[in-house]
């Protein structure tokens, strides 16, 4: 069967495993745990008639301690980024992270999951964000691995343009 | 990097037989020229150096008989399969690493599906866990199933690398419960996926070691007696693996030693 190597990439806190869980295993916990290294889970879609499965490689997320480890992208076909909604220094660092992955990688195809819609009365992007995305050519989804919002778009988009 | 290691299990001041297992060691396959009149030897390169050390803990459930059969059934298994593919390590390029962590995903169904097949009975079969950490250059292939641990000390930090199969965890995960209420639950430690048992999800993972890091495996025994804050000062001293090993057991013990205790130590040179 394909096998296709997604990393999930962002700041801690992002959420970045919280859509793996709900994606996976349709569950969801507001309990924060930290990832260390990295931790795979797989799910098998099928995409135009062929069965395609997604090795969904989860990876520490970027802290005060720690950067993200490029050596953990060698191999991947595709890269979902994560950004929380509410926390504006991810969205800022979403850029250089996707700079150090292209460095390390090339570029890949990439979505960018705004993720904790259902926290709207705390969300801090705004239309001029989702412009910079888009003037950009970055497909972004909003995300809530709480309510599941756009959390099969995203993996979906993920999988089907995964080179 | 060099690598230093050592193993310890002691049965424990309660319990009358030791249910659990430790292995380490390292797997070669490797070809070495003494004399040749080949111009290109490079296609021979990827076979000079393949070695892989692993090390895995196993702990027979607890209150049933036989548990002890089944921590040594998994790991004997554990070991039959990856001596069986023993060419997955070398050149472990991208593709062949995720065909490398599925096999250990097989191994680890194998073992399970053996334990049934040969100890199975009207009560079920006895079950275990299995946590075991294969060490190919600088990265440690995780993998997991029930509550022993993986910790690893990172420029004096401890991080646990495995999370428990219990279901007070599973209930946090599912957010039905608090971790206070998973704490109070009288079926909050009990496990929900073991090698052997009704459930088996082995859990995969993988982290990239440095010099000066050290790595520990280590059954329930030594963590419901001595905390990650002590474990990370041990871990710390400047010692041998053998001291740390023997320390680490002697604080399991010294504080009621109520199950059996095994502690597996690795440091990274």
């Amino acid at each position: 069967m394909m096998q296709k190597k997604v990393c999930m990439v962002g700041v801690f806190g992002a959420g970045k495993t919280c859509l793996v869980q709900q994606y996976v295993h349709s569950m969801f916990s507001a309990k924060y745990h930290s990832t260390v290294g990295v931790k795979i889970d797989r799910k098998t879609v099928t995409i135009a008639g062929t069965d395609v499965t997604l090795l969904l490689w989860d990876l520490a997320g970027r802290d005060a301690h720690q950067d993200i480890s490029v050596s953990y992208l060698r191999g991947a076909h595709a890269i979902l980024y994560v950004v929380d909604g509410t926390r504006r220094e991810t969205f800022t660092q979403l850029f250089e992270l996707k700079a150090i992955a292209d460095a390390a990688v090339g570029p890949l195809p990439s979505c960018v999951a705004l993720n904790k819609t259902d926290l709207s009365d705390q969300w801090v992007l705004g239309p001029a964000d989702d412009r910079q995305l888009l003037d950009l050519g970055w497909h972004a989804v909003r995300s809530s691995a709480k309510t599941g919002e756009g959390v099969e778009a995203a993996f979906q988009w993920i999988a089907e343009h995964a080179k | 990097m060099n690598l230093e290691s050592f193993g310890q299990t002691d049965t424990g001041k309660v319990r009358s037989n030791n249910e659990d297992q430790f292995v380490i060691g390292t797997l070669r396959k490797s070809l070495e020229l003494h004399y040749t009149s080949l111009d290109d030897q490079s296609p021979l390169g990827n076979l000079n150096s393949s070695e892989a050390m692993f090390f895995v803990v196993a702990d027979g459930v607890g209150g049933r008989p036989d548990g002890e059969l089944a921590s040594g059934a998994a790991v004997q298994s554990m070991l039959q399969y990856i001596a069986q593919t023993a060419g997955c390590f070398n050149n472990l390029d991208v593709t062949r690493e995720n065909e490398f962590l599925e096999r250990l995903e097989s191994g680890v169904q194998r073992a399970h599906q053996q334990i049934q097949r040969e100890f199975g009975g009207p009560g079920g079969a006895p079950s275990t866990t299995l946590t075991m950490a294969t060490l190919v250059g600088q990265r440690a292939y995780l993998i997991h199933v029930g509550d022993s641990r993986a910790y690893y000390l990172h420029s004096g930090r401890l991080r646990q690398l495995t999370r428990d199969q219990t279901m007070g965890n599973y209930m946090v995960d599912a957010g039905a419960w608090t971790e206070e209420q998973a704490a109070r639950a009288k079926v909050g430690g009990n496990l929900t996926s073991t090698v052997g048992g009704a459930e088996m999800a082995p859990e995969v993972g993988l982290v990239d070691l440095e010099p000066g890091d050290t790595l520990l495996l280590c059954s329930d025994g030594l963590t419901k007696h001595v905390d990650d804050a002590r474990i990370a000062t041990f871990l710390g001293r400047p010692d041998s693996a053998e001291s740390i090993c023997k320390a680490l057991v002697s604080a399991a013990l010294e504080a009621g030693g109520t199950d059996n205790v095994t502690v597996v130590v690795a440091r990274m040179q």
